[in-house]
This record gives C-alpha cells, sequence and structure tokens, in this order.
C-alpha cells in the first residue's frame, strides 16, 4: 500500500464524517478545490440522484469498494438540490453507501456545475469520475463496475 | 501513523462536520421550472407548472408575450412529479377542452400515480383529478405522455413496473413496461390498463405520435437484451390493442443508467418520421437527429439522415415539424449561459441551418417545441425569464450555416 493512499483518507475519519450525516455543498468550483486537497493522490467522484433507480445498486457497491479499499478517497454527491436534504437522509439510510464523504449539488444551474467537471455530461446518473494521481481521469458511466475498481486503485499506488 | 491520521482528519474535515451537523440544509432551494404548453384550436397557448403541491395553469392570448396570473388545477395540494424529465403536460382537445395530467409520487421511493383533470370551459374550472390506470399498487406509475387524437380520443402512457414487480428479482425483468390509457367521452372516464411493450427504461419520458387512422406512435428509449438502451416504436390503438414493437435506434448503448433523457418525435406530411434523442453507445454518443423507418416503410428498419444535434454539451432537444420544415432545438452551455438553440431544415431533413434563439444566465427548464398551424415556436422556461415564446418559422436570416 502507498503511502498517497494511506494519505488520503484513514478509514475512521471517514467513518466520523458519515455518523454526522454532512451534505457538503458541491458547486462550480469544488472540483478545483478537491484537486488541490488530493494533489499528487487519487481520488473519485461518484455523482448520483434520489431519482436515479441505479443508483440504489450503486451505493452498495461503493460500501464494497470502501469495504476492500479503505483509503480510497471517495467523494459522494448528490445531484439533487440542498432542499431536498429529507430525501437524501432516507436514501442514504436504506441503502448506505458506507462511510465517504457526502455532497450535494449547491447551484440551481445544475449545467455550471456538471460543466466544471465535464463538459460532455448530460446529467445521466450514476456518474463516476476515476482521477489518478496525476489527476489524469476515467469516466465511467452506469453502475460502478467493482472489479474494474479493483482493477484501477492498485495501478494508482505508485511503484 | 498518528500524524498522517491528523492530516486526513484536515483533509475531509470530518472534526467540522460534527459541530456544524445540517447547516448545510438552509442551501438554496430547489428550483421549479418544469412545464408543458400547448396551443389550442383557437391559438391561445396554455402553459402548466409546478408550484408546490399544485399544477398551476397560465393563458397567452398573445403567444406568450404576456401571460395569465397562475391558477390551480387540482385544488387540493399533493405531490407533483417535477424532476428529471418528469413534468405537468397539456393538451388541448378537439372541442376546447383542456387535459392536464401529472404523476403524483406516493411513499415508497420511484412510485407514483398518474393524475389527470380537465377543463371543459376554457380553464376556468377543472374537474377533481382522478387516477387514470386501474392498477392501485404502489409501485411505479410514472412519466405520464399525453396527446389527443383527430377523432378527439384523448391517449395516456406511462412507464409501469408491474410487471417487473411480479417477476420478481429472480424474474430477470428488464426495466419496466409502457402502459396506456384511452379516453372516449372527452376524459370523464378512462379504458385500460393496456400493455404497449416490456422492457422500457425506467426514467425517460415517452415520445407521442397520434395518426391520422386514430392510432398513437410512442417512441421511448427501451432495454433490448442483455441492457442495451435504445429506442422502440410501437403503436397504440384506441380498442386497446399494440402493435408490433421494432427498434428505432441502434446507438448500441449498453449500460445500467438513468439518462432522465428521452426522445422527442414528429411526423411531416409524407408521413416520415422525425425524431431526436440522446445517447452514449458505443456507435455514438450524443444527442441526435434522424428520420425513423417503420417495419415495412423503406425496408428494414434503421435511421435516415442521422445527423448530430449541437456540440457536447447539447442536451433534451425536441422536434417538430410543419408540411415539409422540420425544427430541433435544444438546450446548450458554454461555461456561464444556457443557450436556447435550434437547427431548421425547409427540406424535410436534408440541408440544415442552425442558430441561437435565446441564452439565460439562470436555472432553465427543458424546451419544448409547439406548434399552431403552420407555425413553429419554441417554449422554454427559465428561472429569470419567465416562460418564453421563440416563434422560429417562418424561417429567417440564419446565423450558421452547418455543413
Amino acid at each position: 500500500m502507498g503511502a498517497a493512499l494511506v494519505l488520503a483518507l484513514p478509514g475512521d475519519c471517514a467513518a466520523a464524517t458519515a455518523v454526522t450525516g454532512e451534505l457538503l455543498p458541491f458547486d462550480a468550483n469544488s472540483l478545483a478545490a478537491l484537486r488541490k486537497s488530493h494533489a499528487g493522490k487519487p481520488f473519485v467522484l461518484a455523482f448520483w440522484s434520489v431519482y436515479c433507480e441505479p443508483c440504489r445498486d450503486e451505493m452498495a457497491e461503493w460500501d464494497a469498494v470502501k469495504r476492500k479499499h479503505p483509503a480510497l478517497a471517495l467523494e459522494l454527491i448528490s445531484t439533487d438540490a440542498p432542499a431536498d436534504r429529507a430525501l437524501i437522509d432516507a436514501f442514504l439510510k436504506k441503502y448506505p453507501p458506507g462511510p465517504v464523504r457526502q455532497w450535494v449539488f449547491a447551484d440551481a444551474v445544475s449545467e455550471r456545475v456538471r460543466y466544471a467537471v465535464d463538459k460532455s455530461w448530460r446529467g445521466e446518473l450514476p456518474k463516476s469520475y476515476f482521477f489518478d494521481a496525476a489527476h489524469r481521469v476515467e469516466v465511467k458511466s452506469g453502475k460502478v463496475d467493482r472489479a474494474w475498481v479493483d482493477g484501477w486503485l492498485p495501478r494508482q499506488t505508485p511503484r | 501513523m498518528r500524524l498522517l491520521s491528523v492530516l486526513g482528519l484536515l483533509l475531509c474535515a470530518c472534526a467540522h462536520a460534527q459541530h456544524t451537523g445540517h447547516a448545510q440544509s438552509s442551501g438554496p432551494a430547489r428550483v421549479e421550472l418544469a412545464s408543458s404548453a400547448t396551443f389550442d384550436a383557437q391559438g391561445v397557448l396554455w402553459a402548466v407548472h409546478k408550484i408546490g403541491g399544485h399544477v398551476m395553469l397560465r393563458r397567452s392570448a398573445d403567444a406568450g408575450k404576456s401571460w395569465s396570473a397562475p391558477k390551480p388545477v387540482n385544488a387540493a395540494p399533493e405531490g407533483i412529479g417535477a424532476e428529471g424529465d418528469a413534468r405537468p403536460k397539456i393538451a388541448a382537445g378537439t372541442r376546447g377542452e383542456l387535459y392536464v395530467t401529472w404523476t403524483k409520487p406516493l411513499a415508497k421511493p420511484y412510485t407514483g400515480e398518474i393524475r389527470f383533470a380537465r377543463s371543459l370551459d376554457g380553464g376556468a374550472s377543472f374537474s377533481v383529478p382522478i387516477t387514470v390506470h386501474a392498477d392501485r399498487q404502489e409501485i411505479t406509475h410514472r412519466f405520464d405522455a399525453l396527446t389527443v387524437t383527430r377523432d378527439g380520443k384523448l391517449f395516456v402512457a406511462w412507464i409501469d413496473k408491474r410487471d417487473m414487480d411480479a417477476a420478481g428479482k429472480e424474474g430477470k425483468y428488464r426495466g419496466a413496461a409502457v402502459y396506456f390509457a384511452v379516453s372516449d367521452d372527452r376524459g370523464a372516464s378512462f379504458r385500460g390498463d393496456y400493455k404497449l411493450a416490456d422492457y422500457s427504461c425506467e426514467c425517460c419520458r415517452i415520445g407521442l405520435l397520434p395518426r391520422d387512422d386514430g392510432s398513437v406512435l410512442a417512441l421511448w428509449r427501451h432495454v433490448f437484451e442483455p441492457n442495451v438502451r435504445d429506442h422502440a416504436l410501437g403503436v397504440m390503438y384506441a380498442d386497446g390493442r399494440a402493435g408490433t414493437v421494432w427498434r428505432a435506434t441502434f446507438d448500441e448503448w449498453a449500460v445500467d443508467i438513468c439518462p432522465h433523457h428521452g426522445p422527442s418525435l414528429a411526423a411531416d406530411e409524407r408521413g416520415r418520421l422525425h425524431a431526436v434523442w440522446f445517447t452514449q453507445g458505443a456507435k455514438r454518443s450524443g444527442v441526435f437527429y434522424g428520420r425513423l423507418r417503420m417495419n415495412g416503410q423503406s425496408g428494414e428498419p434503421g435511421v435516415d439522415g442521422l445527423r448530430p444535434v449541437g456540440d457536447d454539451t447539447a442536451a433534451h432537444a425536441d422536434v417538430a415539424v410543419s408540411g415539409s420544415t422540420v425544427v430541433v432545438a435544444w438546450k446548450a452551455f458554454d461555461g456561464t449561459r444556457s443557450r436556447l438553440r435550434a437547427m431548421v431544415s425547409a427540406d424535410g431533413g436534408n440541408t440544415w441551418r442552425e442558430r441561437d434563439l435565446r441564452t439565460t444566465s439562470g436555472a432553465s427548464d427543458q424546451p419544448r417545441m409547439l406548434r399552431h398551424g403552420a407555425r413553429l415556436f419554441a417554449f422554454w422556461h427559465t428561472q429569470l425569464e419567465g416562460f418564453t415564446v421563440t416563434p422560429v418559422t417562418p424561417v429567417t436570416p440564419l446565423t450558421t450555416v452547418m455543413p
């Protein structure tokens, strides 16, 4: 296990985040800030919505991924609005993704947020962005493939 | 390790989280713009949209320059689906009726009922809403689509999960189904529930096209084996029969995903089918226009005149046809503003010109094309400008000539 991954997101800390149920605001500047805070390290942006049915199954996948790779910096981002807080909480309670940091779109112009992440993203969900240590990105549409993540993650570890 | 953990704490700000708790719940409210509009036979424009627990109706006698105050369609408040492709719908009948449908979400996630109300007095009053389908299970009946045939029959189609739920988890049922109901009495009652097709995608709008013979053609995102989310066409007959279902698009989008991005369908004077849709298939990715072949028409099913619509940000295209003039309108984003764009063909979709119709810096709904007589208009509900209506025909000087 490389030091970079250990640094990215220790499991005990993530557990505390999940317990408090905080929903961080995600806007058009958030990816740039995350690139900075994850500088030199891999991280994953995983977008979902309470209105997306495949996102239900996706939560269990992320839970499994995090159990297997507790150091993975996974940012789980709801494309709903802060006003949907009750729906988001109910969804995450019913389909727990495990201890990961939670965000919610905080801009009524969702195009602005999506454009900052990927200008060709039309809002289809689930949608995931895997940033390697150099922050080159691989985009996954649809439910995350656990086997693919298992293959992707070790490749990010410095040899 | 202790030092690393402290760094981790700073990185993920969880210490902060423990103190602030629900501080984020007071962020900006969801901006509700999801709306639909239609011209009636007299040229009056009617629009419906959601405000809280009400579908609100507004009227414009000057093609969208000015609007009446909003008036509730449903007197008693209830849930109204208005996310993604969901929105209230409105259609005008052949004798001045106004028909309105919407999806009422139920307590369980992804469930709903298709609701209906009508006005026989020019929007002055509406009937108490009824549920269109006979099935009353707490399951998916969502993404209502509404149209009126030339002989005045009312068709309502929707996405329905009764067959998936009946098949159970081991049943390997793909997606949902498309069901429909028909009213012969101006919406006083509905006959149904008729099944058009198994295996539709779960969260995309259905495109409907009434035909001269009194049937209605539907275009929807299907789930072909094993999980290919391309489109299918099928005919709904007024007696409840469903015609053969055939494949309409061939993009090979094999994915378990919620595109929230349904197709649109229109026919020209020669009966050719013009469609727009979104895909990220193995063969092509983006928003596309094409003329859909029906079985028995020009041989094999397939797409003619296929071409991309707009740039990488193009989304939620809608198509309308008048004679041989075809207009596709869509939404784009330039990093700062949302743009309502259109491409116009005066020759049935052979050659096209593209133009900017409007921009906005705030939030905006999906655009819809409207037709009144021979004229075509783009309807776009924006947060800052309200309901906007832009005439697209007659064809005016154009900004871009497309290759």
